[in-house]
């Protein structure tokens, strides 16, 4: 029988190289330093910033994978939800001290899957908002962290209405998928209300389906924009910006990201301190006898940052004083 | 009209990944979904290439063999290796997502303020200079298409979609015929994703996925008006195809502005589609 050769070598030699790959297994559950794991839902930058902030929290108390203090496994679910379950996954066979969750998506997965590792959140919704709460009302026992309410957008809505006093009509573009849009969402259109303000909704389902959105909201005649806090709308957003600076429609948000690139003014919490803020969080975990869990906490800082060049565009006049202009 | 004018825009610049998709599934009888990948590879390596800075033509340029690779890829692996069509497109597809992440370096990059082709034209008073460019590139693209698909190399190219076993006999190796054929298909869908990018201002590593559903609702479509024509040549498909493209977009566009409530955006326009699939199968003239 002849045998085809190179066919052969070439599968011998492809097998040993990704044999050849895997890493050394450190056993690090000996060595009684903690393991902790960080969940990241998507790949962005906005979001990225809290987990920098989480990580420089632990930093500071002491705790750096450089040297040795602590593990941190990372996983990224890119987006695609059977990956975060099985990264979630992984971390409990792993028996992890502690699951950082980075963005609503990951917090619900980690809390589903497991009752007894400590969830510690940053950038998700109050458990009530996030529809974690049991039948009696009581929030998960594991999960703790810093979570953010929906107060920001009735401050938001008040600011519109004191610079654009004649503003009619709102346009909002919102990604039905993620859980916290559409709380906002409702939020929004209930503090519209009383001011009179006409709410126009457009749901997208990726980021290239904002730019037919953005002009079908356009063309309805909105005179102001709301961007939410919504990982489409962070991806997309130069578009939003583009298309209502031709038409004069200020963008209003609640994130000082978009702000840097094309918004007006944002007043919400500093993605940033949120994830440090959660770090501390958990570093007062670990440093304890780990019995209790603490209990979740409001986001502790809120900026108000104002875009100059888009200001004077608007012009809008320097009585902003108590703004942080970038 | 502004909307109905963007809408046509992004219609047009959806045209050679119809085109692409066409030459796959219709001409080569292969069903590639290479087409996620390399979609956003076009725009990632457009990115990437402009903000060096480069000259915006090369750069749309450039993009063409990086697509033609991914495309190959997929190619020598099912000719090969022996995989089944389907499947290597599922694998190129995954890989070029880590390729694309990779090349991009960030889930996102914004490219406003950055050079584009439509700032070749030189004239303000142009103020439709972005669809002057865009149908030219369309055009362009869709005589090179229908020429290719006449000539001896493109008749071949369809005999191999038709029976492989015929081409054999004749001479022809069928996988190199497969491999060009894919590689040229994948290079008109990264041509795509760059002309896409440049009118949305940024790539994104998202943008592709799905995208091959949009392809492939198009080469039916079109195929489904073309059906009605019964002329043997290659020039009616064509056409067709590039109609489909630029009406699905338009009827996207026409679903959103009648201001539906928003669960129900997606689910009229397949109800649309397909009423305009139905009305294009009756027969007005009774035989």
């Amino acid at each position: 029988m002849k045998y085809n050769i190179p066919q052969i070598l070439i599968l011998i030699y492809v097998v040993a190289l990704t044999l050849s790959c895997k890493p050394q297994k450190t056993d690090h559950k000996d060595s009684g330093k903690p393991v902790i794991a960080f969940l990241d839902a998507f790949v962005d930058e906005t979001i990225a910033q809290a987990k920098t902030g989480f990580y420089k929290a632990l930093a500071d108390q002491g705790y750096q994978e450089s040297d040795s203090s602590i593990t941190i496994l990372y996983r990224n679910a890119q987006g695609d939800i059977p990956t975060l379950t099985q990264a979630c996954d992984y971390f409990i066979s792993e028996k992890v001290d502690l699951i950082a969750t980075n963005a609503t998506l990951s917090t619900i997965t980690a809390v589903q899957k497991t009752n007894t590792i400590p969830v510690c959140m940053m950038v998700s919704p109050s458990p009530k908002n996030a529809n974690l709460l049991d039948a009696q009302g009581n929030a998960p026992k594991n999960l703790f962290g810093v979570y953010e309410t929906l107060a920001y957008i009735d401050t938001s809505v008040t600011l519109i209405n004191y610079f654009f006093s004649n503003a009619k009509h709102l346009g909002v573009i919102y990604n039905q998928a993620e859980p916290q849009s559409v709380s906002a969402l409702e939020h929004i259109q209930a503090a519209c209300k009383p001011l009179n303000l006409k709410v126009s909704v457009v749901s997208v389902s990726n980021s290239s389906e904002t730019q037919l959105a953005i002009q079908s909201l356009i063309s309805r005649g909105i005179d102001c924009f709301f961007a939410m806090p919504d990982n489409s709308i962070f991806a997309s957003f130069e578009v939003i910006a583009a298309a209502c600076k031709v038409k004069k429609i200020p963008v209003f948000t609640s994130e000082a990201g978009l702000v840097k690139r094309g918004a007006l003014c944002a007043y919400g919490a500093d993605m940033y301190a949120w994830g440090y803020q959660a770090g501390e969080q958990a570093v007062q975990y670990l440093k304890s006898d780990r019995k209790t869990i603490p209990a979740p906490m409001l986001v502790n800082k809120r900026i108000r940052v104002f875009n100059k060049k888009v200001a004077e565009y608007f012009k809008i006049e320097a009585s902003l004083a108590k703004f942080i202009m970038l | 009209m502004e909307f109905y004018t963007v809408a046509l825009l992004l219609g047009l610049a959806f045209v050679p990944l119809a085109l692409g998709i066409f030459l796959s599934a219709k001409v080569f009888n292969i069903p590639d979904i290479t087409t996620d990948g390399s979609f956003t590879l076009g725009a990632a390596c457009f990115a990437v290439f402009i903000l060096i800075p480069m000259h915006p033509i090369l750069t749309t340029l450039l993009v063409l063999p990086v697509g033609a690779l991914a495309g190959a890829a997929t190619g020598l692996i099912h000719t090969k290796l022996k995989v089944n069509a389907l499947l290597s497109g599922i694998l190129v597809m995954t890989a070029l997502y880590s390729v694309n992440l990779l090349i991009m370096e960030r889930s996102n990059i914004p490219l406003i303020g950055a050079a584009n082709i439509f700032d070749q034209v030189n004239n303000p008073a142009f103020l439709l200079k972005n669809m002057f460019i865009v149908v030219l590139i369309v055009l362009m693209v869709t005589g090179l298409i229908i020429w290719l698909l006449k000539t001896d190399f493109g008749l071949t190219m369809r005999a191999a979609g038709s029976n492989e076993n015929m081409i054999e006999a004749q001479g022809v190796n069928p996988d190199k015929i497969k491999v060009i054929g894919l590689a040229i298909s994948n290079s008109l869908v990264a041509l795509s994703g760059c002309l896409v990018t440049q009118l949305q201002g940024f790539a994104d590593i998202n943008m592709g996925i799905g995208i091959v559903i949009a392809g492939l609702a198009s080469v039916m479509m079109g195929e489904a008006i073309s059906n009605r024509f019964k002329k043997s040549s290659i020039v009616m498909p064509v056409l067709m195809v590039v109609f489909a493209a630029i009406l699905f977009r338009l009827f996207i566009a026409f679903i959103l502005a009648q201001g539906i409530e928003q669960v129900y955006v997606k689910l009229f326009t397949a109800a649309l589609v397909l009423v305009f699939l139905s009305v294009s199968k009756l027969n007005f003239i009774k035989k």
